[in-house]
């Protein structure tokens, strides 16, 4: 009886929810176009801060579940979604107290995903959302320090050496130490936790990028910088970890050419990126299995095709608004709490939901490049477009793989799927961005004086 | 630090791109697919839990409301609680033999296999899942169990039985369908099962022909190539060709039926005959682009998606290089070629239909729980494949076909049947060539045209689409009129 219950009250909140999120987002969506034309950061909107709707989506969805337990109402878990709720608020006021020019969009888009997060990890498993929570206290603190590091330190050749031989080390711990997960050799066991070094290798791609590519060198004066990446890539390769592989090629790609407009080297790059796929589709069984799997995964759903087949069947079983949350069954999805999030949350929450959530880091790559753009150094400019980079095409490829649209290369979603690396590293990423956005229009807080006037040049060209 | 503001726009354009196609490639996917991929058999949420089901499927009727699947409820012993318990398990056509008919197009709901056919892919109405919100608010607190939806189909059990009967112990499969409104009355794929037992399946015998099974067409794709040459070639009443009796081709030479020479023909003539000198040369002087072009409209090498069944799609191997010898075999429907019997019954009927093809169409209408009709499903238009005119002409020829033709044993007396025979010879890998037996047709019946489309696989060499599938058709035909069609 109780659960006959619970599933009629998840039924008509089905119509409170998809509306909460389509009002969210309408509103970000509005909000992001506004403010990046106009440096206005104070004035709120008619209603109000976004940050509260956030809340009440989140409270509203914890006492839902409360609903869910066998033994009636749970108290414990409605109190939970309320404190987790009010930190939220918290959070986002703090930061902008220490940091009043900091993009708060961007941090609300941010709060947006982890909510999403938060109720389908505690939906699956009251455990995932607890030990996610701790990763998103360490993900603020490097939130935190990233802002202050960005907007505070000052790059030079000699500490760019010191992060890529981190980088590389950091890289050859899973394949000295690591275990095996799923066919790919990329975590390394700490006191238990499992951590992935790939994930915080990002960071100093950026960082590393940023610096060697800022002025307008000749090809060879970034010799450093392509052996690096080679490195790094060949490194996550022999991981068998190709989502950060991909990823890795994503931001030098990105990076390289906004930074030199040099389409020769980018065709090159893509060209010897395709013949590297075509080689490793013909030698490694792994790739040609995914490649199959995602032409195809209903010719063997029961082994090639099960996860994508399985996505897709929950993706398609949810409606335009959803199931319901709690009524639906994500369960069968593998990798449901990681990879395959986003198909939890279109069968629960509706298509609608879906389109929501790709909305959500469109708007992150639009609030990214417009703090790029504001900001007056090139090499922090390029630092907020590699962040932006690195976020927005993780999520493009692990979306793009879960409804078979690319073929499913294991990253997480980031903000959204369950992990530590991938939570910490994501938000350190978000400081990286928010540490370039509170420096810019800071007129006395600018680089030394050449580099000053080099942009000075520019902009009276 | 040129251009960084420029390159950095460019950026973010590129992404915005990557995430708008995202965005469409998921709409567009999900509208087309998401029912079938909901139906796969493989889905754990369409399960029928034999003894707790959350919900008890609905009942499959046919179009007169005779039941042919339903939900029974036993008292059973549950081997895993040691107790008495009620099992629910579907049953078909009363539990009896003759649910073999029905086994292809209304398939099964079994927890080891899975799901096949309108079991499959109706679960969504069958399930109930279609439901308004206040309707499953309703169930739940007012129902002991939530219970699904009825579906109606728009088969015809009589005809359907009578066609099982027919085909007797032959290999094949026969689609009788409403030319005018795309509503299937039959669809029977041989050889059958049983749906009420399902433990002892073997081979292929779960495949449906009809929809799944592809075979080489023979000569009724002559259809497709005159109504390319009707679309295409102005001079076509005019072009006459001197049939030898055989056609040199590259390295192969292909010879009339029997190796009999027909002298002086048309495409009338050429039709009625089942000329094939003629219609390799005219495929020649039409070339592969147009005669793709003519059979893609018709539906060729097109993925089928049509929301009451699932249908194979028929490949025409004619994109890039095609040699002049491979041409003139996929002209008389030999070579790389193949094609499904509901397709052809489709072919069949837009010719009927003075060249438009509907959608073909198996579910008739859901109702729900109080009887109340939930769902009409309305006949759709699927593409109009040629013009009125053209189809009138080849309506002409496919009447000489029965009247005077190769087709002559589909003829009813009384009504004027047209149609067209073929016989497409394949070679089983031990040098022994198969024949498999062909007749697309249809008859203006009492109220709508009827277009039927039988073939008869494997048959030894000499059993041709005029000699088996010919007659049957007739027979078929003759039943669907008697029974007020």
């Amino acid at each position: 009886m109780s659960h006959k219950k619970f599933e009629i009250i998840s039924l008509t909140m089905r119509y409170w929810f998809i509306g909460l999120i389509i009002f969210i987002t309408i509103r970000m969506l509005m909000e992001t176009l506004r403010t990046s034309q106009h440096h206005d950061y104070e004035d709120e909107g008619p209603f109000g801060h976004i940050i509260f709707f956030m809340v009440i989506f989140l409270s509203s969805a914890y006492a839902l579940l409360a609903y869910k337990n066998p033994n009636g109402f749970d108290k414990y878990t409605a109190v939970l979604g309320i404190i987790v709720g009010i930190s939220f608020v918290v959070q986002y006021n703090l930061f902008r107290l220490i940091f009043p020019r900091m993009d708060r969009i961007l941090l609300i888009i941010v709060d947006i995903l982890t909510i999403f997060g938060f109720i389908m990890l505690y939906r699956f498993n009251p455990d995932f959302a607890k030990s996610q929570m701790k990763y998103f206290i360490v993900g603020n603190i490097a939130l935190l320090f990233f802002i202050i590091f960005t907007h505070k330190s000052r790059m030079n050749v000699i500490f760019s050496y010191i992060l890529m031989a981190l980088g590389c080390i950091l890289l050859l711990l899973p394949i000295i130490f690591g275990k095996e997960i799923f066919g790919a050799r990329n975590w390394i066991s700490i006191k238990g936790y499992n951590i992935q070094p790939s994930e915080f290798v990002k960071i100093i791609l950026i960082f590393v990028y940023a610096l060697w590519f800022r002025e307008d060198n000749k090809f060879r004066d970034h010799l450093p910088a392509y052996i690096f990446t080679g490195l790094t890539v060949l490194l996550v390769v022999l991981q068998r970890d190709l989502g950060a592989a991909l990823l890795y090629f994503y931001i030098f790609i990105f990076v390289y050419y906004v930074a030199t407009s040099d389409w020769i080297m980018v065709l090159l790059a893509g060209g010897a990126a395709t013949l590297g796929s075509i080689m490793s589709y013909h030698l490694f069984s792994h790739i040609r299995v995914r490649v199959e799997a995602w032409k195809n995964p209903w010719r063997d759903i029961e082994n090639k095709g099960y996860q994508i087949a399985h996505s897709l069947m929950a993706i398609s079983s949810g409606g335009l608004i959803g199931t319901g949350l709690g009524l639906g069954s994500p369960q069968v999805v593998p990798a449901f709490k990681t990879d395959f999030i986003f198909a939890t949350i279109c069968e629960e929450f509706g298509i609608i939901a879906g389109f929501c959530v790709i909305g959500l880091y469109a708007m992150i790559a639009i609030r990214g490049v417009s703090i790029a753009l504001r900001s007056k150094e090139p090499y922090k400019a390029l630092l907020a477009f590699g962040a932006t980079v690195a976020l927005t095409l993780q999520a493009f490829t692990i979306i793009g793989g879960v409804i078979k649209m690319i073929p499913l290369t294991g990253v997480t979603m980031p903000f959204v799927s369950y992990g530590g690396s991938s939570m910490v590293t994501s938000l350190a990423l978000v400081g990286v961005l928010e540490g370039v956005a509170i420096g810019t229009g800071d007129k006395n807080d600018e680089e030394d004086p050449t580099e000053d006037d080099v942009y000075e040049e520019d902009v009276e060209e | 630090m040129q251009g960084l503001e420029r390159n950095l726009k460019k950026g973010l354009a590129i992404l915005l791109i990557a995430f708008i196609l995202l965005g469409v490639y998921y709409g567009y996917i999900l509208f087309f697919y998401s029912d079938r991929w909901f139906a796969n058999s493989y889905n754990p949420r369409v399960k029928l839990d034999a003894w707790e089901p959350k919900v008890i499927p609905g009942d499959i009727k046919d179009r007169n409301g005779k039941v042919l699947a339903t939900t029974i409820k036993e008292k059973r012993l549950n081997p895993e609680t040691k107790q008495k318990q009620v099992y629910y398990y579907r049953s078909y056509l009363g539990g009896t033999e003759q649910a073999k008919s029905i086994a292809h197009v209304v398939g099964f709901n079994d927890a080891k296999l899975g799901r096949s056919g309108v079991e499959a892919l109706q679960v969504k109405y069958l399930m109930g899942y279609n439901n308004p919100f206040y309707e499953k608010i309703y169930q739940m607190i007012f129902l002991p169990q939530e219970v699904g939806n009825n579906l109606h189909l728009t088969i015809d059990i009589d005809l359907q039985q009578y066609i099982d009967k027919a085909l007797d112990k032959s290999k094949g499969s026969v689609v009788v369908m409403d030319a005018e409104t795309g509503e299937i009355l039959a669809m029977v794929s041989h050889p059958n099962f049983n749906p009420n037992r399902l433990d002892n399946i073997e081979g292929d015998i779960l495949l449906n022909r009809a929809t799944e099974g592809l075979f080489m067409p023979g000569s009724i794709f002559k259809v497709i190539v005159a109504a390319s040459a009707l679309d295409n070639l102005e001079s076509i009443s005019s072009i006459r060709y001197d049939c030898q009796g055989v056609i040199e081709t590259g390295s192969r030479s292909i010879s009339c039926y029997g190796g009999e020479s027909h002298g002086q023909v048309d495409l009338n003539q050429a039709m009625t005959l089942s000329c094939n000198g003629y219609f390799v040369d005219i495929a020649n002087k039409l070339g592969k682009e147009k005669l793709l072009k003519t059979a893609e409209a018709f539906g060729f090498n097109q993925d089928f998606i049509f929301p009451d069944l699932k249908l194979a799609a028929s490949p025409l191997p004619l994109k890039g290089n095609v040699s002049g010898e491979k041409l003139a075999l996929i002209s008389i429907g030999q070579g790389d070629v193949q094609v499904t019997p509901l397709h052809m019954a489709m072919v069949a009927s837009a010719i009927a239909n003075d060249g438009i093809m509907m959608e073909p169409k198996l579910v008739y209408e859901v109702v729900g729980r109080s009887g109340r009709i939930q769902e009409k499903l309305q006949s759709k238009i699927y593409r109009k494949v040629m013009s009125r005119e053209n189809a009138k002409i080849i309506q002409g020829m496919l009447e000489n076909v029965v009247n005077i033709g190769t087709g002559k044993g589909a003829a009813i007396k009384g009504w004027q049947v047209a149609g067209k025979t073929g016989t497409a010879e394949i070679d089983n890998g031990n040098s022994e060539i198969r024949n498999n037996a062909w007749f697309i047709g249809y008859v203006s019946g009492n109220k709508s045209k009827i277009a039927v489309a039988v073939v008869i696989e494997d048959l030894p060499a000499g059993q041709t689409g005029g000699k088996l599938a010919a007659p049957l058709a007739g027979k078929i035909l003759k039943k669907a009129l008697d029974l007020g069609y």
